[in-house]
């Protein structure tokens, strides 16, 4: 047996970083894969640093990923020659160093002297002096460095040019606000859990513990901090009093309160529910009889521990809602699908998506929506309410998909309520967009089956 | 003495159910003591034969703060003193870097065989009793994540394989 404890550490394989040069080099092998597109920034827990650095080990990561167009151009310009596919992990320190030295209040000579110092910590002392020279030149060259590159809107928006082209394309008036919300990062919004206590009792928790925060205006169990904190930090958090969650994910429990609140004990599937907030919301609103089923088990697992910390009951069911295997025939009140998506709605708070994220995958998520939606319809009863959701803020996954939908779908109909204060309407939709210092960018439609 | 190799799940061996010690002798006094090498550099609180490939009844454990009370126990039984169980955070040489709340019985009598083979009564609660419970479950060739749902068993076996085929690429 094996205790938790600060004199087990030193078991752990990788050896604790404790200076901001390991730092540096642990962030440097996080965004590796990431830049050269063959991962995601997921494995980020994975890097053993004192808890101290952690912060900043997730600052570095986030902000290289927001600002990576950017931040590669001014390093090709900076270096001579492009480093060899090899050395990418020297490539991730020098983006770190100009991200550091351009958005950082990190003092220069710090940002410079721990980034090129990391180089000999990745076994690579012969780097140390090409990322100096950079990233001093930066210093020096600085205005006109940016000033280069931004001719390149794609580069001065810092989002990849087939995605800046589709939000140009969708949204005329707004690509511009939109791209801009992507490039800062997402405030903390919580959810009280209103079986335990209302928010305005919860507000109060926060201010005896100096917090602060303000009522989100449109999610009635939502506040938004100030200032975003360690969740373990907040008051209840371990006893399920409140969870994170973003105040356009929190709408989706408003938008099935008309179906849900009337109807105690009614048969509600979560199609996709991973990682469970919004099934974990439904639940905390309602006294339903809820399945909650995702393809993914791994996922799912966190959906059980997600729960367990609430104190709710959920059927979960490892499946996949494209079949009907898992399905017992009896019909449900109400589904939720909260579709797998492209995810360009929450872009600020998963920064490689800009990255990950190819122009391909747009059809292939869409084809996959009609699927699930084709599939769960028949699970339906009739009069009941379908809940589709996207934090996509692409008209392929979000209205356009629904009209599709309504086409060949002759027992749908639209209940989209139109006199919210959110959002604008999107054919039989409404598009969240993000905005800073508020929400994520979203999408909701509601359909009623028609009864036969 | 010689530090031995942890098996680490979901390795099938640790399913294996270990059987009595006839005699204390030498051959097992060296593998209590290579068991306490093994126990004390993983920093573990416990480590059954099992852990180490051997298939006998022999577990070792220090849970005092300072690693200064070594404890051997060889045949162990152990009875539930009560109805009293509560749950403490566990975890295994076996399965590195994983923990999970384990309900156990509070309080437990345990007799076993001590390394010149005398038997001798223990009764033990908190740590000491989860612990000893902990380790007679190897013997059995039970893990203390089968207490845990099939979900979350799942979620630990694909990370301990992410983590062995990482240490091979390593």
């Amino acid at each position: 047996m094996s205790r938790n404890s600060s004199h087990n550490s030193s078991r752990h394989n990788a050896p604790a970083a404790g200076s901001g040069q390991e730092v540096r080099a642990a962030a440097a092998r996080a965004l590796v894969p990431v830049i050269t597109d063959q991962g995601s920034l997921a494995a980020l827990d994975e890097f053993s640093v004192v808890a101290r650095d952690r912060s900043l080990l997730k600052a570095l990561c986030f902000g290289t990923c927001r600002s990576l167009p950017r931040l590669e151009a001014l390093a090709s310009l900076l270096l001579k020659q492009p480093l060899k596919r090899r050395d990418s992990d020297v490539q991730a320190l020098l983006l770190l160093g100009i991200y550091q030295l351009l958005y950082l209040r990190i003092p220069a000579h710090a940002a410079v002297g721990e980034t090129a110092g990391a180089a000999r910590l990745l076994g690579k002392s012969w780097a140390t002096r090409v990322l100096n020279g950079c990233l001093r030149r930066l210093q020096r060259e600085s205005e006109a460095l940016q000033e280069e590159v931004d001719q390149d809107p794609n580069v001065a928006l810092e989002h990849p040019a087939w995605l800046l082209d589709a939000l140009r394309h969708a949204w005329p008036q707004q690509w511009r606000e939109i791209a801009q919300a992507n490039n800062q990062p997402g405030p903390m919004t919580l959810r009280v859990n209103r079986r335990h206590l209302d928010r305005e009792a919860y507000i109060e928790m926060l201010t005896e513990n100096g917090f602060s925060g303000t009522l989100c205006p449109h999610a009635p169990d939502g506040i938004t901090l100030h200032t975003p904190c360690d969740v373990s930090a907040l008051p209840g958090f371990a006893q399920g009093h409140v969870s994170v969650q973003d105040e356009a994910a929190q709408l989706s429990a408003n938008l099935l309160g008309p179906a849900l609140a009337p109807r105690p004990g009614a048969r509600v599937l979560d199609a996709c529910c991973a990682p469970g907030g919004k099934t974990a919301h439904l639940l905390e609103q309602f006294d339903s009889a809820l399945t909650a089923i995702d393809s993914d088990n791994t996922r799912l697992a966190r959906v059980e521990d997600t729960l367990e910390r609430l104190g709710l009951k959920a059927q979960l069911i490892h499946a996949d809602a494209t079949q009907n295997d898992w399905w017992d025939a009896t019909p449900f009140d109400a589904i939720l699908l909260d579709a797998p998506c492209s995810g360009t709605g929450v872009i600020r708070r998963h920064p490689d998506i800009k990255r990950l994220r190819r122009k391909e995958d747009i059809r292939s998520l869409a084809k996959l929506q009609a699927e699930l939606l084709d599939s769960l319809w028949p699970m339906l009863r009739p009069g009941g309410t379908l809940l589709y959701a996207t934090c996509s803020v692409l008209p392929q996954e979000n209205c356009d998909q629904i009209n599709a939908f309504l086409e060949r779908t002759p027992d749908a109909a639209v209940t989209t309520p139109e006199d919210v204060a959110w959002g604008q309407a999107s054919g039989s939709g409404r598009q969240l967009f993000p905005v800073e210092g508020s929400h994520d960018g979203f999408f909701y439609a509601r359909l009623e089956k028609r009864p036969a | 003495m010689a530090k031995l190799p942890i098996l680490e799940f979901p390795d099938e061996r640790l399913r294996t159910k270990a059987i009595a010690v006839e005699t204390v002798d030498d051959d097992v006094r060296r593998l209590v003591d290579d068991m306490l090498e093994t126990m004390y550099d993983a920093n573990g609180i416990g480590l059954a034969a099992t852990q180490v490939d051997i298939h006998r009844r022999v577990i070792v454990m220090d849970v005092s703060d300072d690693r200064s009370s070594p404890r051997v126990f060889i045949n162990p039984v152990y009875t539930p003193l009560g109805e009293e169980r509560e749950p403490l955070q566990e975890g295994c040489l076996s399965i590195p870097e994983y923990y999970a709340d384990v309900s156990r019985a509070l309080k437990v009598h345990v007799t076993a065989l001590d390394r010149h083979g005398e038997p001798f009564e223990l009764e033990a609660d908190g740590l000491l009793a989860h612990c000893i419970q902990h380790e007679h479950d190897h013997l059995e060739g039970v893990l203390f994540v089968d207490y845990l749902s099939p979900l979350k068993r799942d979620r630990i076996m694909k990370k301990m394989q992410k983590r062995h085929k990482q240490l091979q690429d390593a």
